[in-house]
């Protein structure tokens, strides 16, 4: 009667369906609430001449930094003014002046009437720009094995290049929001759209001068958050608990979806140097990459992203000999911040990119230069930050799915379609991913659970996990309920909450379920042995019911709080050594398009998933996951273009003009699966899945880089991420016209 | 005359007078109602979160999404047909005798309805913002069809953004739930059709807002100094109004108008609808022309056109989405003057025509002349576009059109082209070509034109004559593209029709 590997609905679904599941902006108005907002910076990089707020105090409650006891945050350092109070905007959307009232109309209005007068300043905008500038957040930092420079230059082929891959919106339909309720004696009681409810606990508590035993703060859902309410839901709340803290009234704060795009950070674009020298036979024998990423205004969590791009660099591939380096560009962006695969992505992307191009030189099949470089089970299995691979699959993985999907075959066809189509070109690649299970900072990986039985014998679970949809509090109750021997629809999991736990972590880097469903499973577990140690006693209960009256009448604790650190983590950065990951989620994607000679118009026209996820808890949430996280990242490799014009104002803003993937973009053959094998290591034998399949989208941008390469005149054909229809065709006139000019 | 909208809402009536009456049918729900299903994220048509059913009373319908066709309906009392809309770009003066159907209307009872119970079980639900929006979405789908194939499935929720699941589960969800029932088997039209004959042939007006009054309506818009609404019953009437407010919007469909209030702050000086007006809303095939009312929707444009021009159809299929669809029209579309409106290169090689009434009587204009500038148009104050009328392409004539867009579905074009062309022998006789998204209006391009008549079809003509109309056009550089690549658009797009045609 296990609960655990079934496909239980989402515990939210029912309310999802009928409408009545309550987000941040259902929740009915308090009585005397008031809407708060805020007037930010237009200007990339301005500084500020005059600041007029009279006019705006006739109309509403107005606050600047001067009202605040600390004006600094950040996730990683507290480097991040709430609200400028230096006289210098360093980005556009950064807010100046808090304006609070009872009506919206009435917030616009006052809003107009802050005066403020700018000098605008010329900011920096591009990785380019901000390296020129020497515009660094903190060090460059290095992972190092071997001889890169020395291996390199006694290499039998060197090829070098720049990649480079845009931003991504998360584009969470839900926008930022929080509800704040004044309490006694200075307490705040927080309703937050939040992944993180200690962080905006503590930020709250720190700049409004409290203690964090004054602040609660619970997070009932999100409606979509993907790593950007991770840093940045903190913003919107803290703002709405100063004008309660001021006001003593309740507040809500609620994003309009431009607003929400114009200010908040996105994924991190990167540009990245590379060279690498290998065999004849595609063999990698020394690689050197320089990572750049663009951090936006303040470090946020850029320097660990970076740190997850640097420690994917290598992706699959056992390379003796690398010297890799992470520098985050300062911008005068919004700072750039969490994003579902955290860095991984753009490592990752960077390394298929250069075996495809290693497979153009050598006019190889890139699956073998895959295969000849992809990690070993027993040996070659060591990363160049010093982990060992436990448990490798993708040998199996890279057999398994060609064989699967044809590939061979296919990889024929195409070359055949090009041979004779004068309008249409086809491109076929199939990419690998080993995603790193952990946050890389060690302390972040321990979870509390509270479990609570009641005499009815239902229970309740609450953990520091936040629900977006992911399905975690699903999973939680199903292995709760696997540990106390019961059925499912016993265990409800309750709304996050900071009052039943504490110190908790980020519901981020797909270890949600992972950190606490293992703590609940803890706190489950405890009590399941104080009954059964009781049942030895008194001899075994007929029901769960019985057995839990039973307890409570002999005074047998029917709660337990839950505790889990994972096992083995240890990673230092002066040496760029360590063992930050307790596993690898591994996978493989093969994606065939067909692109429009004349117009750049892409098609997806097959994409094959296959992928070691262990067992999972809710295989039906795990599909969800898989097929949701490679559309997401489809969008990032497409369609998704964030434009802005040379002042750095971002012109796609919205739906209208941002565009994630639609119904009709899914790969009109799509198959999602995994092979079966368990992952002792992590709770239920499962693996996490929330990012990793993103990054088997990147299947989709090297197939067009296959594509062009069939046009590129021998050259090796670039490609910049997302591949566009406008970049497509960018790219196909200038080989037509370098074709031209060759003949 | 009435001064109030009478407006069902799950069934239940409400008679909803000025201000409220010009809050987005969103927001009133939302805010007002407090029947929070029904969600705002973009407020601009984008996303369909906030997608609700609307029923009225109609003599024709046309289904989107139906690969089967309408199904028959009885005879005897006029029945509701419903169709999905964005709640947020549609205001409830617009809905003046209608059945609003929200995400809260379905499970009655707590049973909920198949398409609910699919996406319970398929997992088609992840974080649930978007759910409602897909729900009734599935819901608008199954009032035309009881077997939807993947096609219908996709074409029916091409409106509809998910962030969360990849669609795949959803896709499977709409599937299953080939069970669901008619919006007509859970609120009987009989009685809401009752409630609404008693009000139908009253006009209706609304009274503005003075700047005097109170700044906020109830769901906090600014409406300082708002303009009345009108909603006539007589063509005379709408251009008497008309002509006494020249300002006055038509707020049709409202998929430009809306978005127009929400995003850029517009504030109307005068509204009218042309709702109440008979025969405006009719799409015939008359004599080799179709003949499109100044309020018939895109979506009965888009089945009139299924039959007749296929070429059209897979531009229709990617226009905006069923829910812009049902509630916009053609005539807006043609108003709006937008260089990159998807139907007017169609219009533009087909010679059609407007039929422009006003208080001297009718007129008639060829499109080609309506477009004076960047959004200038030969159209009086007083005068309304009462009648598209678009000559059909001939068997002779070989007619094909082109969206370039950075999304496929529901993407406001880059770039776009139409070519109609007569051929004899493997020559050119005669060919028209528009294009749009490369100058303030559509363009024709008459030196490609007539540099292609005569010619003998071969490629190197049409690379030749991509050449020219590179030189024929302006585009600049925006947030849908550069000038660079639309210059390659336009050149390429002709090759793009040669191959097409050879
Ligand atoms: C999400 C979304 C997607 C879209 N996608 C597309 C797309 O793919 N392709 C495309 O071309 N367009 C697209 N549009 C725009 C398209 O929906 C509109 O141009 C529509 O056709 C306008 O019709 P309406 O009835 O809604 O006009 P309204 O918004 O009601 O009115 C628009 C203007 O037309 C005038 N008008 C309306 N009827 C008349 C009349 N009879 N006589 C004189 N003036 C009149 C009004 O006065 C007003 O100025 C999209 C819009 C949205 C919001
Ligand atoms: S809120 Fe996005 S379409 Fe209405
Ligand atoms: S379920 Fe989250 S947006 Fe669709």
């Amino acid at each position: 009667m296990s609960a655990v590997g079934k496909d239980v609905p989402h515990d939210s679904a029912r309310g999802h369906v009928t409408g009545e599941s309550i987000y941040v902006d259902d929740v009915p108005p308090l009585f005397g609430e008031l809407v708060v907002d805020f007037v930010w910076s237009p200007y990339s990089k301005a500084r500020i001449v005059s600041l007029d707020l009279s006019e705006a105090r006739k109309l509403a409650y107005v606050y600047t930094h001067e009202d605040l006891h600390h004006n600094r945050l950040g996730p990683i350092v507290a480097d991040e003014p709430l609200l400028v109070d230096d006289g210098l905007c360093t980005f556009r959307g950064q807010p100046i002046v808090v304006v609070a009232a009872e009506t919206r109309a009435a917030v616009d209005a006052a809003k107009r009437a802050v005066r403020i007068e700018f000098e605008e300043l010329k900011p920096i905008l591009t990785i380019d720009d901000a390296i020129a500038a020497q515009s660094f957040i903190g060090e460059t930092r290095y992972i190092r094995r071997g001889d890169a420079e020395a291996a390199i230059a006694s290499a039998e082929h060197v090829i070098e290049g720049v990649f480079f891959n845009q931003g991504q919106d998360h584009f969470y339909l839900e926008s930022q929001a929080a509800i704040v309720q004044p309490g006694e004696n200075g307490a705040m009681h927080v309703l937050s759209s939040t992944q993180h409810p200690t962080e905006v606990q503590e930020v709250i508590a720190h700049l409004l001068g409290l203690q964090m035993n004054q602040v609660v703060v619970t997070t009932k859902r999100m409606g979509g958050a993907f790593g950007g309410k991770e840093a940045q839901a903190t913003h919107p709340a803290t703002m709405a608990a100063l004008v309660s803290q001021k006001t003593k009234r309740p507040t809500r704060i609620v994003y309009d979806k431009d607003t929400d795009m114009h200010v908040t950070g996105k994924r991190h674009a990167f540009q990245n140097r590379y060279r690498v020298g290998f065999t004849r036979s595609g063999e990698i024998v020394g690689m050197k990459v320089e990572f750049f990423s663009d951090g936006g205004a303040y470090a946020d969590l850029s320097p660990a992203v970076m740190a997850r791009a640097m420690t994917h660099a290598e992706n699959s591939y056992y390379i003796a000999n690398m010297d890799i380096r992470g520098t985050v560009c300062r911008t005068n962006t919004p700072p750039n911040t969490a994003f579902r695969g955290f860095g991984g992505p753009q490592g990752v992307a960077t390394m298929e990119n250069v075996v495809e191009e290693i497979a153009a030189f050598l006019k190889k099949d890139a699956l073998d230069v895959r295969r000849v470089n992809c990690y070993g089970v027993e040996t070659r299995n060591t990363t160049p930050y010093g982990e060992v691979v436990p448990n490798n699959t993708l040998p199996r993985l890279l057999t398994e799915l060609p064989e699967r999907c044809d590939y061979r075959a296919r990889v024929d066809a195409v070359r055949a379609f090009n041979a004779s189509s004068q309008t249409q070109l086809k491109g076929i690649a199939l990419s690998t991913v080993k995603f790193g299970i952990s946050f890389n900072t060690k302390f972040l990986n321990q979870a509390n659970a509270l479990v609570n039985i009641y005499l009815d014998g239902s229970v309740q679970v609450s953990t520091g996990a936040t629900e977006m949809g992911q399905g975690v509090n699903t999973k939680i109750a199903q292995l709760v309920a696997d540990e106390l021997h019961i059925p499912y629809e016993r265990v409800t999991v309750m709304i996050t909450s900071t009052e039943k736990n504490n110190n908790t972590s980020a519901s981020a880097a797909s270890s949600a379920a992972d950190l606490n469903g293992s703590a609940a499973a803890d706190g489950a577990r405890r009590i399941r042995e104080r009954l059964d140690e009781l049942e030895s006693r008194i001899g075994k209960q007929e029901t769960w019911e019985k057995l839990v009256k039973a307890a409570y009448h002999e005074r047998v604790s029917l709660g337990e709080r839950g505790f889990y650190a994972t096992p083995r983590l240890d990673w230092d950065w002066t040496s760029g050594q360590g063992t930050p990951f307790l596993y690898y989620t591994m996978g493989t994607a093969c994606s065939e398009v067909l692109i429009d000679r004349f117009t750049g118009d892409l098609k997806v026209l097959r994409s094959d998933v296959l992928m070691d996820i262990g067992k999972p808890i809710n295989p039906g949430i795990d599909r969800g996951q898989l097929v949701g996280a490679f559309i997401q990242g489809m969008g990032w490799v497409t369609t998704e273009d964030l434009r802005y014009d040379e002042k750095g104002v971002l012109l796609s803003h919205s739906p209208t003009t941002y565009k994630i993937p639609n119904i009709n973009d899914l790969p009109e053959v799509f198959n999602m699966d995994w092979i079966d094998v368990e992952n002792p290591i992590n709770v239920g034998g499962s693996k996490a899945v929330g990012e990793p399949p993103l990054l088997m989208a990147i299947s989709i941008w090297c197939a067009v880089k296959n594509a062009l390469q069939f046009v590129a005149n021998g050259d090796i054909a670039r490609l910049k991420l997302p591949a566009t229809n406008e970049e497509i065709l960018m790219r196909l006139t200038e080989y037509a016209k370098r074709g031209a000019a060759v003949a | 005359m009435r001064d109030f909208v009478l407006v069902h809402i799950n069934g239940v009536p409400h008679r909803i007078a000025a201000p409220r009456a010009f809050e987005t049918l969103s927001r009133f729900l939302r805010y007002d109602q407090r029947a929070t299903g029904t969600k705002i994220v973009c407020e601009e048509g984008d996303c369909g979160a906030c997608t609700v059913l609307v029923g009225r009373v109609e003599d024709r319908q046309s289904c989107l999404s139906a690969s089967e066709g309408t199904e028959p309906r009885q005879a005897g009392l006029p029945v509701l047909h419903y169709r999905p809309i964005n709640s947020c770009i549609q205001f409830l003066f617009q809905l003046d005798c209608t059945h609003v159907v929200t995400v809260e209307g379905l499970a009655r009872g707590g049973t909920l309805t198949p398409v609910q119970d699919a996406m319970v079980r398929c997992h088609g639900a992840q974080c649930g913002y978007c759910t409602p929006g897909f729900i009734m979405a599935m819901a608008g789908m199954y009032e035309c069809t009881s077997h939807p194939t993947v096609g219908d499935v996709r074409a029916a929720l091409t409106g509809n953004l998910c962030r969360c699941t990849g669609y795949d589960s959803i896709i499977k969800a709409a599937l299953e739930a080939t069970d669901q029932p008619k919006i007509e088997e859970i609120y009987p039209s009989a009685p809401i059709v009752n409630a609404i004959k008693q009000y139908e042939c009253d006009a209706v007006r609304l009274q503005g807002l003075q700047a005097s009054e109170p700044p906020s309506l109830p769901g906090g818009q600014e409406a300082g100094r708002l303009g009345g609404f009108f909603k006539p019953n007589d063509l005379a009437s709408a251009i008497r109004f008309k002509s006494e407010n020249p300002k006055c919007v038509i707020v049709q469909g409202a998929t430009d108008f809306g978005v127009w209030c929400n995003k850029r702050g517009f504030v109307a000086e005068a509204m009218m609808s042309l709702d109440g007006i008979e025969g405006l809303g009719d799409v015939r095939h008359e004599d080799g022309a179709l003949l499109v009312g100044g309020r018939a929707s895109l979506a009965d444009f888009e089945s009139a056109v299924r039959g007749i021009v296929p070429e059209l159809v897979p531009i229709m299929d990617r226009f905006g989405s069923p829910q812009i669809k049902n509630a916009g029209t053609l005539a807006g579309n043609i108003a709006n003057a937008s260089p990159i409106a998807d139907t007017l290169p169609f219009l533009f090689v087909t010679n059609a025509s407007l039929e422009l009434t006003g208080l001297s009587g009718t007129r008639t204009v060829a499109i080609s002349d309506f477009y004076l500038g960047y959004k200038k148009l030969d159209l009086q104050p007083d005068e309304l576009i009462t009648r598209i009328i678009i000559p059909l392409p001939s068997k002779d004539e070989t007619l094909r059109l082109y969206k370039i867009s950075k999304r496929s579905h529901l993407d406001i074009s880059s770039f776009t082209a139409a070519m109609l062309m007569r051929r004899s022998d493997g020559h050119v006789d005669s060919i028209r070509i528009a294009y749009g998204g490369v100058a303030p209006v559509v363009l024709r391009l008459p030196k490609t034109e007539q540099f292609l008549t005569g010619k003998a079809l071969a490629r190197e003509t049409f690379a030749e004559a991509g050449e020219i109309a590179r030189g024929e056009v302006a585009p600049i550089s925006d947030v849908r593209g550069t000038r660079d690549f639309r210059l390659q658009l336009a050149q390429n797009v002709l090759q793009r029709f040669y191959f097409d045609i050879a």
